[in-house]
């Protein structure tokens, strides 16, 4: 089955054309999506500019993390139900988009980079001040930062895109 | 000049009808205008929070506050920017789109809010900075933001759905 088959398939099934042609259920979900990412951008501003330095420097790396990580992961939840409903709404315009899956891979890098270098802060005994961490958790914060405004890029163009 | 021809005159304009024409133009600065938006929502989310009674990543509301406030200013200057230049290439479309009027109304509800907020509590944060909960007119202040802030999300996202 090719990737256009299961496409066509999908936009069939009773569950696709109710989200498809119930009035408000895309507007709210798509809402609901940017609520999210507006979580993430909160979240992710603070968190990886206090990895790099920038702000909020007084307050150890550990206490930020804490703050802001539960979030980031609720967040993401959200975002990947939400965007799960709008890709079978309408999977043929979605699934065929090459902008689509470039968003996916970002999202993937964003997801690990937050794995590999946010979640090693919950563990009390964590050295964050270790040379050879600290030399790469500050450029891995500001990559984090970009790879999350190019996710958003890359999601309000799928809209546009053939 | 009536209001109808001064929107007419911006659907008119150079930058109306450069934004409107070009296929790039539009998506480029609405994309802006989400990531501005969504950075306004945000950092707005924490400060809101934190008047509601969440802790945040700092004890003290007003350092968490003048943490964060460059980065919403920036960031609504920027939307406002990026909004105005969406509305004028569809100037007549948005003026009569009820959904726009709802979110510029609610935008002037939450200026009015954080008026409020800068007017009283915060004269005040000496007395509840360190303090969990915040007093009771500091969390109305936090609770009303967020309402207005996400029926603003809402609205936005409908516009979209909605202008003629």
């Amino acid at each position: 089955m090719s990737l256009h088959d299961f496409s066509g398939a999908l936009y069939t099934t009773p569950i696709s054309t109710w989200i498809r042609e119930t009035a408000g259920v895309i507007p709210t979900t798509q809402s609901i999506h940017i609520l999210a990412i507006a979580v993430v951008v909160g979240s992710a501003l603070v968190t990886d500019l206090r990895l790099a330095g920038v702000l909020a420097i007084d307050e150890t790396p550990q206490t930020v993390v804490r703050r802001y990580l539960p979030w980031m992961w609720a967040a993401i939840a959200v975002l990947l139900a939400t965007g799960a409903t709008l890709v079978v709404a309408e999977p043929n315009r979605v699934l065929a988009n090459s902008l689509f899956w470039i968003k996916m891979v970002l999202v993937v890098l964003a997801f690990v980079l937050t794995l590999l270098f946010r979640y090693p802060y919950l563990h009390p005994q964590f050295q964050h001040e270790h040379p050879r961490w600290a030399g790469l958790a500050k450029p891995m914060a500001w990559v984090s930062l970009l790879v999350w405004i190019a996710v958003i890029f890359c999601g309000r163009w799928i809209a546009y895109a053939i | 000049m009536t209001w109808t021809n001064f929107l007419q005159s911006l659907y008119d304009s150079a930058v109306g009808s450069g934004i409107r024409e070009s296929g790039v133009l539009f998506p480029s600065i609405e994309s802006i205008h989400v990531l501005m938006a969504t950075t306004v929502v945000g950092s707005i989310a924490i400060v809101d929070l934190r008047l509601i009674g969440y802790a945040s990543h700092r004890r003290g509301a007003r350092q968490l506050i003048l943490d964060l406030l460059p980065f919403t200013w920036a960031a609504f200057a920027l939307a406002a920017v990026t909004g105005s230049l969406l509305f004028t290439s569809n100037a007549v479309g948005y003026a009569a789109n009820t959904q726009f009027l709802s979110k510029m109304c609610l935008l002037v509800l939450a200026g009015i809010n954080m008026a409020i907020f800068h007017m009283t509590a915060y004269r005040r944060i000496g007395e509840w900075d360190d303090a969990l909960p915040p007093p009771r007119s500091a969390r109305i202040a936090g609770a009303t933001s967020l309402t207005l802030w996400i029926a603003i999300v809402f609205l936005g996202r409908w516009i979209g759905f909605t202008v003629q």
